[in-house]
């Protein structure tokens, strides 16, 4: 057991499977109190987004999202820069995005590939704002990124309510975007099987996005392992004055992990505009900035986890949506879960406790000083 | 609307007594924060202990059929969220932003998944029938014209807000905890040193932080408006942090910038009429906020660069008088 | 007259093994100006703590008017009326000097803080004893005197008898010296006891009644400071361990490589850290610069690998200008730095030793080739390094704190001494290793000199600046006080004069020989 625990990947998978599988526990006592057929509500949130197809759908476009936030969010987490601007450059992201799809006339295939990185651009400049400060003026990031969020958030609503909405619309929302401007199904028109890629179209908006994101991810990973940047970023975040010393250009850095993880956060937003929603909606992020911060967190901001943290938080708010259609719990359940995951895996003392435990447990029958000694070295 | 009717909407004492009533719900939370900042324990929960408060406030009140029972459970359930901040933060070493991220994820759920198990609806608290905080007509003053409109007729927490201002003003500069608390957020070493407990001073400055969020919910759901509605803070207590820094982290300076950003938002309600983007109007105190930390930084970098100049100038003028002699 | 303090055969052993004190005896008399001293690590601070319930004895005991005294914490010694004013003030940068003064025992009237009462006290006190401060200014607006005014009114307020000034005068101006000087005098006279620790002769022989000196964790004397003159003291500090055995062949003088004029440091808080300091270092000669720490050898050594600004001056490597630039250009213009602090600047803790070993060539090839950084060149390096210096770790993979002070110094060595330097500047190298490691970095660095590099090494450990330096240097207060060309000829006990200030060299005799 101890030395099997001395790996600090066992370790923090461990750590992370247990805190997840904790507050499942702890969501399913609720669901006993709470419902008239929990077992049949809690079947239909652990296993709901398996069960059709176009279930398997919503969970893969929702983790899409995600995933992009959580590749955003571990590159400025990695050089341990609190920023929590994600939201914001999701915002302007998916506005860019929406423009250029409505209003650019261009064939799809320069259409499309113009709208990402419009959104790439935008998060990347939006991004860059907030590091310029920190790096120049020494401004709290976490300060300057939430108030762009809102600034970004209100420039959206302007633009969405003056100059996007159509004059007669009944909502504010933008027309639905032209075809031109809306992202292919993720599955390819391969001769003979159309009858298969039009199931798919009929069920799911899962896009071409997908691809995009897993190119992101080995994208994210190779400039964070790979490259002079990534070593520049991870020494930063390691130990500022060591990099300093060593010749790397501070400054530079700070101001360039903020705007490199703008792009990927505008990507999360002409998702939202292009493959999700395929329109300008307000309220389009819902809030959603903050989610990429729990799925960074819980990939330890390592790029190649961020897939599997993203998707298995999306399986669990896409089987939440199902839980709350086939029963009568409400899928805001998962946000607690999602909060006690958070706090059991943040909590800096709560695996040394139960190690401690374990250990002293473990070596009670081996008398009392032993238990004491185990305790203190697992400690 | 044409712009004589808009700039009399303006200039009105309904417009000013709008401005209060809608700062109030920003200067409770504000002054929270502003106490466990200065204490060196940023609360980002503070949104969602205005949730938790607003909520529970709306709920007791509405199963007792009592306005005071109602207040008392709000207050005592934003403490105790504030509680298990300090908790997670001081106890288990928990990063307090991530730890706030959590609390504020769960308020936004926990409050929407109990409301729909108390009233089968997601979206507001309506089918309860909750009570509501009466407002507070001042004799005499109500009668004088234009101060009557303004300062009478509101409910008890905006009067609350100004006193608690003035009381937590007095609290930090002037007893022996609050003093404490600064010196724990500005040096915890000195404090210690001198025998002053850190972490608990810290989770004082927390729950009480705690405590003048729950106001702020309150405020909002049984006075502001009477019911619960989801994510009705919308995000007041993030608007409320910002009021610290654009403050000076200051009680006066937080209480006026919390005004700053009700006007803000008082004139885009006003100015939408107008063809000026409401938007535009609300976005400025949060420029603003940005403006004041350049600024703030700017000055501390011109300090040191002085210093240097001095030096380099004393130097010079040695140098010239050795070469001269 | 019995003494007020003893401490009697005071033993402190350190978890890590490191016996700070060795069976000590101290005493001090009433109304006495005592004054301890010793080298950096002697043991004194380790002591004085002992004595204000900061760390607990390993053995001894102590005894205050007779009495055995047991602290558990500060607050037991502060009870017992013994105050400590530290190195690093104990300040609230926001607060008014009284309102610092009275911090945790604030005077309080209905309940609420009597401000007045505060400031009445404060000035009371300021008055009794001859301590000139501000009481309504900002501590952050008054100058460093005045605040070790302030730390050392903050102790009487809490009714100390006797207070511990540890190196007082290490931040103060002459003048500011002279003021604290009389107002320890008016202490003494008042009734109190200080302990002075310093390493500082000229103050002792000044202010002090008698004296007790360290060194290596032992008490080597206790002298009525009349009988003393400053040269008995300071051989009795300064005291040769045992000589080391370095293996130096004999090197012509290459050309000049580092060439410094005139340049001078000035703190953030406005201090003269740096005062006119001028000098060369030669390829293949090592110029060690002695000087007890603290009288502006960090500040050197972080100006001119560009991890301070100047404030005047040049200096150049190789004719290249490094002044005010940045860390980069100065590694890049042929400057490698063994940094003083290496768990600060040295090294990234939880980083890899692969990682470690290229911070300051991950960006050139082979390193680094097209986009990426090319980690089996990475790889092998460090296994090269790695066997060539001797670093004990199974491979390179394991993060950096894994390994020991000996190891994590080797780390640093290893890659400083490959990124071919034509300048080396090594300060403190062997601080806190083991003997195998440091005998290993002096080698090294020996041998880097032998093959021409110009070797800039900063020890406060006299005798490895005396074994491994061609030329010596010495820094008093910010300044170069003394010039040896022939590093074999001078005497520990004539650079003793000159590192504690007693002698000082004139610009010209130094100009002659530089």
């Amino acid at each position: 057991m101890k030395r099997w625990m001395a790996n600090p990947i066992v370790r923090e998978t461990v750590r992370i499977v247990a805190a997840v599988g904790l507050a499942l526990l702890l969501g399913f006592i609720i669901t006993l109190f709470v419902s008239e057929d929990p077992l049949n509500a809690y079947r239909s949130f652990l296993l709901g987004p398996l069960t059709r197809l176009n279930r398997i759908g919503d969970w893969l476009e929702e983790s899409i999202t995600l995933i992009f936030l959580g590749l955003a969010t571990a590159i400025v987490f990695k050089a341990e820069l609190f920023s929590l601007g994600a939201e914001g450059q999701m915002v302007l992201g998916a506005l860019t995005a929406g423009v250029v799809s409505l209003y650019v006339p261009l064939p799809p295939a320069l259409r499309l590939p113009l709208a990402l990185l419009a959104a790439m651009v935008v998060g990347f400049l939006w991004g860059a704002i907030p590091g310029i400060l920190k790096a120049n003026l020494n401004a709290n990031e976490l300060v300057s990124s939430l108030m762009l969020n809102t600034i970004a958030l209100k420039i959206y609503e302007w633009l969405l309510t003056f100059y996007i909405k159509p004059p007669n619309a009944g909502y504010t929302a933008s027309d639905f975007f032209p075809k031109e401007g809306v992202l292919p199904n993720f599955f390819p028109p391969i001769p003979g099987l159309e009858g298969v890629r039009q199931t798919l179209v009929n069920q799911t908006n899962l896009t071409i996005m997908l691809y995009i994101m897993l190119a992101a991810i080995f994208v994210v990973y190779f400039l964070m392992y790979r490259t002079p940047f990534g070593y520049e970023l991870r020494m930063v975040g390691i130990n500022l004055k060591f990099a300093r010393y060593g010749g790397v250009d501070i400054k530079k850095v700070i101001i360039l992990a903020m705007a490199v993880s703008g792009i990927f956060a505008g990507l999360a937003g002409a998702h939202l505009a292009m493959g999700i929603h395929t329109k300008l909606i307000l309220n389009i992020t819902f809030g959603l900035g903050f989610e990429g911060v729990v799925v960074a967190l819980l990939a330890r901001n390592n790029p190649l986890a961020v897939p599997f943290t993203g998707l298995a938080y999306g399986y669990l708010r896409a089987g939440a949506d199902v839980m709350e259609r086939a029963s009568d719990m409400s899928r805001e359940m998962v946000l607690v879960i999602q909060a006690i995951i958070i706090l059991l895996v943040t909590a800096e003392r709560v695996l040394p406790m139960v190690q401690k435990r374990i250990a002293a447990s473990r070596s009670n029958g081996e008398g009392a000083a032993a238990a004491a000694e185990g305790g203190s070295h697992a400690a | 609307m044409p712009l004589d009717v808009v700039l009399r909407g303006i200039f009105s004492a309904l417009f000013a007594a709008s401005v209060l009533r809608i700062s109030t719900p920003v200067i409770l939370p504000a002054l929270g924060g502003l106490i466990s900042d200065l204490a060196g324990s940023i609360n980002i929960a503070l949104e969602g202990t205005m949730l938790v408060s607003a909520f529970t406030g709306v709920v007791v009140s509405a199963y007792t059929q009592s306005v005071w029972l109602g207040l008392l459970a709000g207050i005592l359930a934003g403490v105790a969220l504030s509680a298990l901040l300090a908790f997670f933060h001081l106890s288990m070493n928990t990063n307090i932003i991530l730890a706030g991220i959590a609390l504020n994820i769960m308020a936004t759920g926990g409050t929407i998944f109990l409301l729909y198990i108390l009233t089968g609806d997601k979206g507001n608290s309506s089918s309860l029938a909750s009570g509501a905080v009466p407002v507070i007509n001042i004799p005499l003053l109500k009668d004088i014209p234009f101060f009557g409109t303004v300062l009478s007729g509101h409910s008890i927490f905006t009067y609350l807000a100004f006193l608690l201002t003035w009381l937590v003003s007095v609290f930090l500069y002037k007893t022996r905890l609050g003093v404490h608390l600064r010196a724990v957020g500005e040096n915890p070493e000195a404090a210690a040193s001198l025998g002053i407990n850190v972490k608990k001073v810290r989770a004082i400055a927390l729950l009480l932080s705690g405590f003048l969020a729950s106001l702020g919910g309150l405020n909002l759901s049984m006075a502001y408006l009477n019911i619960f509605q989801r994510d009705m803070t919308s995000g007041r207590g993030f608007i409320a942090l910002a009021a610290i820094y654009l403050g000076g982290r200051k009680p006066l300076g937080t209480l006026i910038a919390a005004i700053i950003f009700g006007l803000a938002d008082a004139l885009g309600n006003q100015l939408g009429s107008l063809k000026i983007p409401s938007q535009l109007v609300q976005m400025i105190p949060y420029v603003a906020t940005i403006v004041a930390l350049v600024v703030y930084a700017l000055r501390t970098q011109a300090q040191v660069r002085e210093r240097m100049h001095k030096f380099q100038q004393r130097e010079a003028e040695i140098a010239a008088k050795a070469s001269g002699d | 007259m019995a003494a007020l303090i003893e401490m009697r055969e005071i033993v402190k052993i350190y978890p890590n093994g490191v016996v700070a004190n060795d069976g000590v005896n101290f005493s001090v008399d009433r109304g006495e100006i005592h004054a301890l001293v010793g080298e950096n690590g002697a043991g004194k601070s380790t002591l004085m703590k002992i004595l204000y319930g900061m760390e607990r004895p390993t053995g001894g005991e102590i005894l205050l008017d007779g009495q055995p005294v047991h602290f558990h914490s500060s607050n037991d010694a502060i009870a017992a009326g013994v105050g400590m004013v530290h190195q690093n003030f104990m300040l609230v940068p926001s607060f008014t000097v009284a309102e610092n003064i009275v911090l945790g025992q604030e005077p309080l009237r209905n309940g609420l803080l009597d401000q007045a009462e505060a400031l009445r006290v404060t000035r009371e006190l300021s008055q009794q004893y001859g301590l000139r401060v501000e009481p309504e200014a900002v501590v952050d607006s008054i100058n460093v005197g005045m605040r070790q005014r302030v730390e050392i009114l903050k102790t009487l307020y809490r009714g100390a008898q006797v207070l511990i000034l540890d190196e007082p005068t290490a931040v103060l101006t002459p003048q500011e010296t002279q003021e604290l000087f009389a107002a320890v005098r008016k202490l003494v006279d008042q009734g109190k006891t200080v302990i002075f620790i310093t390493h500082k002769l000229r103050e002792v022989k000044e202010i002090s009644n008698r004296v007790t000196v360290m060194r290596s964790g032992k008490v080597m004397g206790v002298v009525q400071t009349e009988d003393a003159t400053r040269e008995s003291l300071a051989r009795m500090m300064v005291g040769r361990d045992v000589f080391l055995q370095v293996n130096k062949p004999p090197v012509t003088r290459g050309k000049k490589v580092l060439e410094v004029h005139n340049l001078s440091y000035v703190s953030e808080t406005g201090r003269t850290m740096l005062h006119n300091v001028s000098f060369n270092v030669y390829g293949g000669e090592v110029l060690g610069i002695a000087g007890v720490e603290g009288n502006g050898q960090t500040e050197l050594a972080e100006t001119l690998s560009g991890l301070r600004p100047a404030a005047t001056g040049t200096a150049s490597v190789n004719g290249k200008a490094i002044l005010n630039t940045n860390p980069r250009t100065v590694r890049l213009s042929g400057v490698a730095h063994i940094p003083e602090d290496r768990l600060t600047n040295g090294l990234a803790l939880t980083a890899s030793i692969d990682e470690n070993l290229i911070v300051d060539r991950y960006f050139r090839p082979p390193f680094h080739r097209g986009l990426f950084i090319d980690y089996k060149v990475v790889e092998k390096q460090s296994a090269d390094l790695i066997q060539e210096y001797g670093i004990r770790t199974p491979n390179g993979k394991l993060p950096v704190k894994s390994l020991s002070g000996g190891n994590m110094q080797k780390v640093i060595v290893a890659r400083e001494f490959t990124s071919d330097p034509a300048l080396l500047i090594a300060a403190q190298p062997t601080r806190g290793i083991d003997v195998g490691a440091t005998e290993f970095v002096r080698d090294q660095l020996v041998k880097q000199r032998t093959d021409g590099k110009a070797v800039l090494l900063i020890s406060a450990d006299l005798s490895e600046v005396m074994s491994l330096s061609d030329r010596i240097i010495v820094m008093y207060e910010g300044e170069i006080t003394g010039v040896f060309p022939d590093a074999a000829s001078v005497s520990e006990e004539e650079l003793g004069l000159y590192m504690l200030g007693i002698k000082r060299q004139t610009k010209e005799e130094m100009e002659a020989v530089l």
